[in-house]
């Protein structure tokens, strides 16, 4: 348990009051319209949802989760960090792409991208899904919190979990998203701020980085310094073939919209910012500064481990960057440094109450139970979600342990096979939403055999997890490529119209054909000389 | 640079041409470079300088060459969103279906 003084009191009272105030500030832009309480009225410069893509990717489990492999692995460990780097092209592809169709949320987009019943059908899964996704991480999160201020406090886990996300849902409910915008830039700067105070604070700790480079090579360990160090190219825990695999899901993901779990917390921020530009922007400076964040962690994991080499339990050394900042900082800086992880988790909080509650008001509420509601009962609706999602939220987080090891099977299925097909409904106009919809039902059943059910009965053997991903991406394919062939594309008036406003990159050659025949995209056909 | 187009019309800057193909080619080496280089900079190692002064370089490069073009993009996108987001709103509200 750490002990605090008065100043640690007041740097957490004062950002406590600094962020809810300034969070409920907003209140009067919030309420304004639905567009306002959940995109900020589409009008932000790209750096301000650029520091929330940075504060919302910046939550309680994310030190614990990069101090682990990290500590495994050495600073090539920060590769398993590197999923985040599906913005790179996203930045200039998808996100231009998505932000064009205006569509609120994901859910909305398939309305727009597929026609008719189908669509619908993707529009109605997606955001049942999403609801239920944003309440899971938000408990997910909040019980990390829970163990922080247990593992400081000795509280018991239940308060950490709910003192501090009520706090947060405060400014979530008074002013929606221009709330959470706000709070996350300055919460962005104090989290940013911490981390470097910190990490070289711990390398200081350490002697210095020369120090820790003599020492690691003393101890035998200075492949921990090496990015690239793998365990050979199929062998180990740690291979090449692992790290080719990821490459491929985060830069060629890019392409695609869904490809990460992240993909639709970052759709908001697109839909938030002013222009393309900043749309464009926003995703891409996020994420520069989430992965150098990631250096900054690793450098200062290193020294950690030169500290505290050989801890055995991953549970005990997953903490070892909380430790440097609560064992090695001043009294004072103790505070300031719990004030940042508030900061760091509220962020979170904040930014998946107002995204789960977006789902449900604008594709289940206005959508299919009451088209004809006003911008005031929208306000109304997402406030009473975020209120829903937050009490869901309590109710996961306590029985977390229980069902985090099913959930992130559960992740981990949406993820690998409809990657492909994340992709395929950007880039191939002949992708329909039967395709889709089959790539997502196919993969729940398919995900199941090929993790649990063929390894258990001898079948196949057990696959790692890069291997599950091509093998379930190869039986994904021999499933939605036929049924998108063996039904009709999507109405080729409906395409021209998406088309035209999004301008998809990839096999759109019939498309664009027909748009230039129908005269709307003019001045191609003049330069052209005339529509082929 | 005439390799480079700095000067886009708005019909132009909607197709997808080269100088997105460098900042979809540019920006995934930025991310390495700037992550690698950070951490190895942070270590004193001359090939985290290196690396990291490369990163930044190439990040200047990308921004170069794609900025003028997002900017045409934007400037003309604009000018036509209202009217989208009007038909946004009926779908949303099946007006469109219902007529």
């Amino acid at each position: 348990m750490v002990q605090f003084q008065f100043l640690d009191w007041f740097w957490v009272v004062l950002f406590l009051m600094v962020t809810v105030g300034l969070g409920v500030a907003f209140y009067r832009l919030g309420k304004r319209s639905e567009s306002d309480f959940f995109l900020a009225g589409r009008g932000l410069p790209w750096w301000l949802p650029a520091s929330s893509v940075y504060a919302t990717h910046t939550a309680t489990d994310t030190p614990i989760w990069v101090t682990g492999v990290v500590y495994k692995y050495g600073i090539a460990g920060l590769w398993y960090t590197f999923f985040a780097a599906w913005c790179a092209i996203s930045a200039f592809v998808s996100t231009r792409i998505f932000r064009r169709s205006l569509a609120y949320t994901q859910a909305e987009w398939n309305t727009i991208r597929f026609h008719g019943l189908g669509a619908e059908m993707l529009r109605g899964w997606i955001s049942g899904w999403q609801v239920f996704m944003n309440m899971f991480i938000l408990g997910w999160v909040g019980i990390a919190m829970g163990k922080v201020c247990n593992y400081l406090f000795g509280w018991e886990l239940w308060i950490g979990l709910v003192l501090f996300s009520s706090l947060c849902a405060i400014y979530v409910l008074a002013a929606g998203y221009w709330g959470v915008i706000m709070a996350d830039f300055q919460q962005g700067i104090i989290a940013f701020l911490m981390i470097i105070i910190v990490s070289v604070w711990g390398i200081m700790a350490a002697g210095g980085p020369s120090m820790i480079a003599e020492k690691l090579t003393s101890m035998g360990q200075a492949w921990r310094m090496n990015p690239f160090a793998f365990t050979g190219w199929f062998e180990g825990d740690f291979p090449v073939a692992w790290f080719i695999t990821m490459m491929i899901i985060a830069v060629i993901g890019g392409f695609g919209m869904g490809t990460s779990i992240d993909w639709y917390v970052e759709a908001q921020r697109i839909q938030s910012a002013k222009s393309v530009r900043d749309a464009s922007y926003s995703i891409w400076w996020g994420t520069a500064l989430v992965l150098t964040r990631n250096s900054v962690w690793a450098a200062a994991i290193l020294a950690f481990y030169v500290i505290s080499p050989n801890i055995p339990t991953q549970a005990e050394y997953e903490l070892g960057w909380f430790k440097l900042g609560f064992e090695y900082l001043p009294v004072g800086l103790i505070g300031f440094f719990f004030a940042a992880l508030i900061a760091i988790h509220v962020s979170t909080i904040a930014s998946h109450l107002n995204l789960g509650a977006m789902y449900f008001t604008r594709d289940l509420y206005l959508h299919y139970f009451k088209p004809t509601a006003s911008e005031k009962e929208l306000v109304w609706v997402g406030r009473i979600a975020t209120l829903i999602l937050l009490l869901g939220s309590f109710f996961y987080g306590l029985m977390m342990e229980d069902i985090t090891s099913w959930l992130i099977f559960a992740l981990w299925l949406m993820a690998a096979g409809i990657w492909l097909p994340n992709i395929l409904q950007v880039v191939w106009w002949r992708f329909n939403a039967w395709g889709y919809l089959s790539a997502w039902i196919a993969n729940l059943g398919l995900s199941w055999l090929v993790v649990w059910i063929l390894p258990h009965w001898g079948v196949i053997p057990p696959l790692p997890d890069y291997q599950q991903f091509w093998l379930l991406m190869l039986l994904g394919a021999l499933i939605f490529i036929p049924v998108t062939l063996l039904t009709k594309h999507e109405p080729m008036e409906h395409l021209v119209k998406y088309y035209v406003q999004a301008r998809p990159i990839g096999w759109w050659g019939p498309v664009k054909r027909e748009a230039q025949k129908l005269g709307l995209l003019t001045h191609v056909e003049l330069k052209n000389g005339g529509a082929k | 640079m005439g390799f480079i187009k700095r000067n886009w019309k708005p019909w132009e800057a909607d197709e997808w041409r080269k100088e997105d193909w460098i900042a979809i080619i540019l920006s995934p080496l930025c991310y390495i470079l700037l992550m690698v280089g950070t951490v190895l900079s942070i270590l004193l190692n001359i090939w985290g300088f290196i690396l990291l002064a490369l990163g930044v370089f190439l990040t200047w490069l990308m921004h170069w060459v794609i900025d003028p073009k997002l900017k045409m993009i934007s400037s003309e996108y604009e000018k036509k969103q209202h009217d989208y987001l009007e038909e946004l709103e009926r779908n949303a509200r099946w007006e469109e279906i219902n007529g």
